[in-house]
This record gives structure tokens, C-alpha cells and sequence, in this order.
């Protein structure tokens, strides 16, 4: 755990050192490519830092406390969007690994699914599903619903494959029981798929922070990430530190998510997949 | 080669799902705005094709030119990084972590770095969304060589070069194949993205978002439909070259 702890300490300075090296060597050296770096394309890092502890306006509480709460927001979209989405993936999942004829009907359109750019369908997904949410859930639960459409494609993938990779023995050996179809899923395969499921879902994790901010984008939310990287970059070419430190928090939520799911797998599987994807 | 019948279920499902939406729009009477007719979108793809399919392609080049760039120094670098295990292992929690970051939050920057209206800033968009993954897959594949293989190689007096050119190179390639799929998935979807915080007047996302804010659905769900397409046409071209290339993974097929 110190040894965990030290590494990402390393990793991260050392990515703080290589920042501002960059900065230095491309601004003495006046080098045009591949970008012009000066102090709005690449701000000094304890500049972001310091923007962070200001007010973006007279009046108004310092910029950590405005996108905290704003990542809260986000983060809420997001973990509805990710439960929404690993639940029904999973289902279909389940559905499919039962009948090789709905997968060759289905799983091509799930895959193709995903080629579908989701910011281009996320306005006409707002239209159609805020009126008929109820009062609280207006305009983030729409926002939610876009982040499982990123969720869900994962899971459903890998829950048929790691259903599917059951031990053939065992299978056999079940069978020789008599078992129910239903015991076999729930004792053999359910449990057998679970270091897949948590590889997808360690992807799901990420995928529903992008959803979440994505589908902010286009909504006119204003109270999450997505619609802060909106406002922010209108104003960048004379405060670029706000879009950077807003872009650290979302980097940040990400991560969170992320490790959130690795805690979890390591309390649920204690077998190690193969090919962790 | 899968046989005609296995597509039968997919044709099917395409069919009646084509009908029910049809359908639903005339029995429920569903406004044009909020979804239109399958037939609808069809006949804009068709009318406005002087200026859908251009586009169409205009995004496709920036998402193809990230396609490759990314996807070859995720190649590259996990090849120069896996040659040595020590920093294999030291790069890989930090490389899984970058990847739970949610590039798409950096897309104004791209676009404040390599000029919000230029096809660069697209394509450096579509590079990251691609390194990543293509990276840490890439250095797992290379990293999953059987030890027995190898000691065995060892025992033949092979050289390093040849173990990893008959050993860990035919490892790597179902996983750095799976990794390619989904980056060609993102490669045009950090594309369109990248169009939305500014583009070219003739590029798809920017046609796609303006039809959308005049709610002129049909217009953009055509725009969908190309970039769908595109999408799946290069999804498609990855999955003709994996099956061209390995030929002895038989259960990296489905997904």
C-alpha cells in the first residue's frame, strides 16, 4: 500500500516535472510545433493551482468549492448512468448467453450501437425523456440515461463472455446433478463470469464519467463539469487556468470512479482473469 | 467466413425494427421533431448528399489521421516499453489510471492548442482517445507470453529477436487487435466531439449539431447515419485485417 502510495506520488510529479520542462525547453527555444506554447496554451501549474483558491467572479465563492459541488452533480449523473447501464447490461448479458439465436440477431446491433456518436443524439435524447421524468429528476436523469447508453455496451460484452467461460467439467459435472438451468447460471456461470464483469465494469466506470459530462454538453446544464468546460472555454484565452483546473477535477472524478470499481473487485473476486481488458 | 444463414436472425431483427418504428410513429402519431420515419432519414441521407456525404468524409480523414497516429505510438511505445519488464510494470498502473481520465473534458483545449476550427485539433483528439488503449493492450499482449514458450525458445538457442517475433509478437496481436477495434470506434466519435466546440462548416459534426439546435431532426439523425457508418465501415476494416492477421484465436471473434 506505501509502495502504491509512493509510485502514484512519483508518477505524478513526474508528470508535473515533465510539464513545466516542456513549458521551459518550447519557450526558450520558440519552437511552433506542434503547438505554440506560452502561458494561455499551456499555464504554469501553480497557476492552475492558484485559480483553484480565487473567485472566477466578484462575490462568489472560490473556484474549488464552485466545482466540487459541480463534480458532485456530475458525479451523480454519472453513478445513476453506471448502475442504470451495468444492470441492464448484465441482463442482456444473462439473455443472450441462453440463446445462440437472439445473439446472432442482437449482437451485431450492440456492437454497431456504439458507433453511433452520442453527443450528436444526446439533444434528441433530453427531448424525448425529460417530460416524462418526474419533477426531481428533470434534466440530470436525461443526462444519466445518455451515460448508460456508454455504460451498458461493456458489460453486456464481457458478462457473455465470462459466462461463457465456465469450466467445461464443471459444466458437465452440473449437468450429471441434473441441475437446473437456473442453478447453473446462479452456482457455475454467474460466478465464473464475475472477473470479466469487473473488467467491463472497470471500463463502464470511465465511460459513464465521458457520458455524464457528454451528455451535459449539449442539455444546457449548468450546474455539472460538462457545462463548467462549456462556460470556461468561452473565457479561455484570458483565464485558460479555470478550464485547466476544471478539467484536473473531471480527470479527477474519473479516477475516483475507477478505483471505486478496483476496491470493489478486489472484495468480490479473488481470482484473477486472464485477459483483464 | 461466417455463412449466409447465421445473418438471417440480425436481417430480422433489422427488418421488424425498421417496421415497428415506422409504425409507431403513424399510430402514436409521433412528431417529426421528436423522432423522425426511418423512410424520412433514408431520403434526407439520399437528397442531401452533396452536402452529408462531403462532410462525411471531411470527419472521417480527421478520425482516420487520429486513427493512425494514435493507434501506431500506442504500438510503438508499448513495443519500446515492453522490451524492458521493469518499466513495463512500472508504466502499466499508471497508463490503466490515465485511462480512467475522461479525455473528452480536453477537447477545448485541443481545440485552444492546435486551433478550434483546424482538422489537427480533431485529429489530436482522436490520437489520445486511440493511444491508450491500444497501449496498455498492446503491452499486456506483449507481456502474456507463455514462459514455457519461451524457455523453450531459449533451449533452441533462439535469439531475443526471434522469440519475439515468433512468440510474444503472435501473442500481442489478438489483444492489440481488440484494442484497435475500439479505437476505431473512438477515433470518430473524439472526431465529432471535437466538432461540437468548433469546426469547419462542412464538417459532419457541425451539421449534425446546427440541424439539431433548428430541430431539424432529420437532418442530423441522417448526419448519424453517416457517421455511423463511417464507424462501423472502419470498425469493419480493422476486423477484415484481424481475421486476415491471426488465425488462431477463434474466441477473440465475437466481440
Amino acid at each position: 500500500m506505501l509502495r502504491r502510495t509512493a509510485t502514484v506520488a512519483a508518477a505524478v510529479l513526474a508528470l508535473a516535472g515533465f510539464w513545466e520542462l516542456y513549458r521551459w525547453v518550447w519557450t526558450t527555444a520558440n519552437w511552433g510545433w506542434p503547438f505554440h506554447v506560452d502561458n494561455t496554451s499551456m499555464p504554469h501549474l501553480w497557476t492552475i493551482f492558484e485559480a483553484f483558491g480565487q473567485p472566477t467572479q466578484v462575490n462568489q465563492p472560490a473556484l474549488a468549492t464552485i466545482l466540487f459541488h459541480k463534480s458532485l452533480f456530475t458525479g451523480k449523473e454519472a453513478l445513476v448512468g453506471f448502475a442504470i447501464g451495468a444492470l441492464v447490461g448484465f441482463a442482456i448479458g444473462i439473455v443472450l448467453a441462453h440463446s445462440r439465436l437472439l445473439q446472432r440477431g442482437f449482437l451485431p446491433y450492440i456492437v454497431a450501437s456504439q458507433t453511433v456518436p452520442i453527443l450528436a443524439i444526446a439533444p434528441m435524447v433530453v427531448v424525448w425523456v425529460n417530460p416524462k421524468l418526474p419533477g426531481p429528476l428533470q434534466g440530470w436523469g436525461a443526462v444519466a440515461v445518455i451515460a448508460s447508453y456508454l455504460t451498458f455496451f461493456p458489460v453486456t460484452i464481457n458478462t457473455l463472455r465470462g459466462l461463457r467461460s465456465a469450466d467445461p467439467r464443471a459444466l458437465e459435472l452440473m449437468r450429471t446433478y441434473a441441475a437446473s438451468r437456473w442453478t447453473v447460471l446462479w452456482k457455475l456461470r454467474v460466478p465464473a463470469s464475475l472477473p470479466y464483469v469487473f473488467a467491463a465494469l472497470k471500463l463502464a466506470a470511465t465511460a459513464s464519467v465521458v457520458g455524464a459530462i457528454i451528455g451535459e454538453l449539449p442539455s444546457g446544464l449548468q450546474d455539472g463539469l460538462g457545462g463548467a468546460i462549456i462556460n470556461f472555454n468561452q473565457y479561455y484565452s484570458f483565464e485558460p487556468q479555470e478550464l485547466w483546473a476544471t478539467n484536473v477535477v473531471a480527470a479527477l472524478l474519473g479516477i475516483v470512479f475507477f478505483v471505486c470499481v478496483v476496491v470493489a473487485e478486489k472484495l468480490v473476486v479473488r481470482r484473477a482473469p486472464e485477459n483483464v481488458a | 467466413m461466417k455463412r449466409i444463414g447465421e445473418w438471417v436472425p440480425a436481417l430480422v431483427v433489422f427488418a421488424v425494427v425498421i417496421a415497428a418504428w415506422e409504425g409507431a410513429i403513424s399510430a402514436f402519431h409521433i412528431q417529426q421533431f421528436l423522432l423522425p420515419r426511418p423512410s424520412d432519414i433514408v431520403k434526407t441521407f439520399w437528397t442531401a448528399r452533396h452536402s452529408l456525404w462531403p462532410a462525411g468524409w471531411y470527419t472521417f480523414k480527421e478520425a482516420l489521421g487520429g486513427f493512425a497516429i494514435g493507434s501506431g505510438l500506442g504500438i510503438v511505445f508499448a513495443t519500446l516499453v515492453g522490451r524492458f519488464k521493469n518499466v513495463g510494470t512500472a508504466v502499466m498502473p499508471i497508463a490503466i489510471a490515465a485511462n480512467a481520465v475522461p479525455i473528452i473534458a480536453f477537447a477545448p483545449i485541443f481545440g485552444a492548442w492546435f486551433g478550434e476550427v483546424s482538422p489537427h485539433s480533431k485529429m489530436a483528439i482522436a490520437a489520445v482517445l486511440c493511444f491508450l488503449p491500444v497501449m496498455v493492450n498492446t503491452l499486456r499482449g506483449l507481456q502474456s507470453a507463455s514462459p514455457r514458450q519461451i524457455e523453450l525458445m531459449r533451449s533452441y538457442a533462439a535469439s531475443e529477436l526471434e522469440i519475439w517475433r515468433r512468440v510474444r509478437v503472435p501473442t500481442a496481436l489478438p489483444f492489440v487487435f481488440t484494442a484497435l477495434k475500439v479505437a476505431s470506434v473512438l477515433a470518430m466519435i473524439g472526431a465529432i466531439v471535437g466538432e461540437y466546440f468548433g469546426g469547419a462548416f462542412n464538417a459532419l459534426g457541425v451539421l449534425i449539431n446546427n440541424g439539431a439546435q433548428i430541430f431539424d431532426f432529420v437532418t442530423a439523425w441522417a448526419g448519424i447515419l453517416v457517421a455511423s457508418l463511417l464507424g462501423l465501415a472502419l470498425y469493419g476494416a480493422v476486423a477484415g485485417a484481424e481475421r486476415l492477421v491471426v488465425r488462431w484465436a477463434p474466441d477473440m471473434r465475437d466481440a
